[in-house]
């Protein structure tokens, strides 16, 4: 018996060095806890994105003219009028919110009284995301383009060719790696970011579950990230969910199968709610994680509770 | 004397309620007096199959390789574990002692770690590749080591190119890696080993019982070992996996072993018995021209 602890402690070593965590969708859904909409009427909802304190803001892609707000105890608003064909939207560490306005071809951004400055123009902005330190990273869609504005406000083409229809854009926690998914094909794709803001090392890390009447093709989606790693996509299938070492974990249900699931996001209490565009509705659902703040300063991932 | 050490191991694991740390590493896992050692060098890699991926590995040549003719050659993932002195598998060791007894050919062995896309900045977390690279079904990671790793040890040392002479072994995600670059390219590989292999469904890899039984058998000789209690969780069940590779392979009339024991998720069970498994996969070596 005298060999067998020593032998146990180092096995142990070895187990943590090569085996990654399982991270399953009951990490994540609450028994009981379903999707119920937190804001209803509109025409085609899009571009979830969160504030500090947990309010939601989103855009109507098509039908609307405003960004709208739902703040905490659930009431919906014109948060800046006069903003139609917006597709994407990111509050940055600056306090001003970013946002692909698709209609016209523009990112722009507003400051807290809701004045609007073009960064640049005759681009074809699907989604967005906005670094700690400034950069804003988005998907050109139809150019198989992801580009990035600096804090100066000089753009960039920081990849070109690599994946076919890029849309949702997110971030690891710790801001290294930025995700991209395809809209036309079944991958997310991973880059590192460099010192230099330009990006490096693409990767098909992530494969997201397809219709079998179409297997090659996800519809990858709005995307966001949680205090784990975990990544989150909204594909045809449902809202797919992906540990950081690119496995897939589950599927969550779409709330309404009828219309098309184009975004995600955490917002509300703690950040903890998953939201989703849905159509004309958001919906919202209570999770036991909490999503991660890319205005805020960038961060490890959280180490899972002991079960 | 073989059939004895199976049998009071058995009997030992049965006796203290088949726990997976009752089994331990034998006697052929430790130096033995008289028995030349091998030479162990570590080495960085950057691969451009993987790329932006860096990784160490580790290269084993026995003391009984002099260069006048190719050595067979074992290739295992997540390197570090097995090339341990003192952990579970102690596969230097295990060479010495089965090299020096003729129950193996002359190998050499190829320890690689899987791939990290080291961070860019300070305070950040490199993405890490192991299950891109090992879980995939895909011929990359076979690639990698015929264009990247076999090159460049080759540069070294001569190794064979008789894919009868050629092992790969893993264990867990590198279990299933280890069969898919023999199953991509059993023109280059034919010795597999997998202990607690995932043959589930982390990047699909759950289909190849059904891939095995409806194709053209390929001339693999597969060892395959798991235990009652490894995993059951989102990606699949390892034991019930595990049973449908031996049976695929069994009904497709491969040549394959498969031993279950009462283990967990762990190299403990595949690491006590390492050295019988070694001596079934390379037990047609005397025939083989490396």
């Amino acid at each position: 018996m005298k060999t067998i602890v020593p032998c146990l402690l180092l096995h142990l070593t070895l187990l943590s060095h090569a085996f990654s965590q399982d991270m399953p969708l009951s990490q994540v859904l609450i028994d009981g806890e379903g999707w119920e909409p937190v804001a209803e009427g509109f025409n085609f909802t899009d571009g979830l994105c969160t504030d500090q304190d947990g309010n939601l803001y989103f855009s109507d892609v098509k039908g609307g003219t405003a960004v709208y707000k739902v703040d905490l105890s659930g009431k919906v608003s014109e948060f800046i009028k006069d903003a139609p064909g917006i597709s994407g939207l990111q509050w940055g560490s600056d306090g001003r919110l970013y946002a692909c306005v698709a209609r016209e071809k523009r990112v722009v951004v507003f400051d807290k009284n809701g004045k609007e400055t073009e960064l640049v123009n005759e681009v074809r902005p699907n989604d967005l995301v906005v670094t700690h330190r400034g950069d804003l990273y988005f998907t050109m869609t139809p150019t198989k383009e992801i580009r990035r504005i600096d804090s100066k406000g000089k753009m960039s083409v920081v990849s070109s060719g690599v994946v076919g229809k890029p849309n949702g854009i997110t971030l690891s926690r710790d801001q290294g790696t930025l995700a991209v998914s395809d809209h036309g094909g079944k991958y997310v794709w991973a880059f590192r970011i460099e010192k230099d803001g330009s990006l490096a090392h693409p990767g098909n890390y992530m494969e997201m579950r397809t219709p079998v009447k179409d297997p090659e093709v996800a519809k990858g989606d709005g995307m966001a990230t949680d205090i784990h790693g975990r990544y989150y996509v909204t594909t045809a299938e449902g809202l797919q969910m992906f540990d950081p070492t690119g496995r897939m974990g589950g599927v969550i249900a779409t709330p309404d199968s009828e219309s098309g699931l184009v975004s995600v996001g955490f917002a509300g209490p703690d950040h903890s709610y998953l939201h989703v565009a849905n159509g004309g509705t958001v919906y919202r659902r209570k999770t036991k994680t909490r999503g991660a703040l890319f205005f805020a300063k960038p961060e490890k991932n959280e180490a899972m509770p002991k079960p | 004397m073989k059939l004895r050490v199976l049998l009071i191991s058995f009997l030992l694991v049965g006796a203290l309620g088949a726990e997976d740390k009752d089994y331990a590493p034998g006697p052929d896992a430790m130096p033995k007096e008289g028995v030349p050692k091998g030479k162990v060098s570590q080495h960085k890699w950057l691969s451009d199959i993987f790329p932006g991926t860096e990784r160490d590995y580790w290269v084993y040549v026995p003391s009984q390789y002099d260069g006048s003719k190719p050595a067979c050659v074992m290739v295992f993932q997540d390197g570090a574990g097995f090339v341990k002195e003192k952990g579970s598998f102690r596969a230097p060791t295990v060479l010495d002692n089965l090299i020096h007894a003729g129950d193996i050919p002359v190998t050499i062995g190829i320890f690689i770690n899987p791939g990290v896309v080291p961070p860019a900045d300070e305070g950040q977390q490199p993405r890490k590749n192991r299950s891109f690279e090992y879980d995939t079904l895909s011929d990359q990671y076979a690639r990698f080591l015929l264009e990247e790793i076999l090159p460049e040890v080759g540069k070294s040392y001569k190794l064979t190119d008789n894919p009868v002479c050629r092992a790969i072994c893993g264990n867990s995600s590198g279990g299933i890696c280890a069969f898919t670059v023999a199953w991509e390219r059993p023109d280059q590989f034919r010795k597999v080993v997998s202990h607690i292999g995932s043959f589930t469904n982390i990047r699909g890899g759950h289909v190849y019982p059904a891939l095995i039984r409806k194709s053209d058998p390929k001339p693999l000789k597969v060892f395959l070992q798991d235990g009652e209690n490894d995993l059951d969780n989102l990606h699949g069940n390892w034991p019930l996996a595990n049973q449908q590779m031996a049976l695929a392979l069994k009904y497709s009339g491969y040549d394959y072993k498969f031993v279950m024991g009462t283990g967990k998720h762990s190299g403990r069970h595949g690491g006590s018995i390492f050295p019988d498994t070694l001596r079934w996969i390379w037990s047609d070596w005397q025939k083989l021209n490396p």
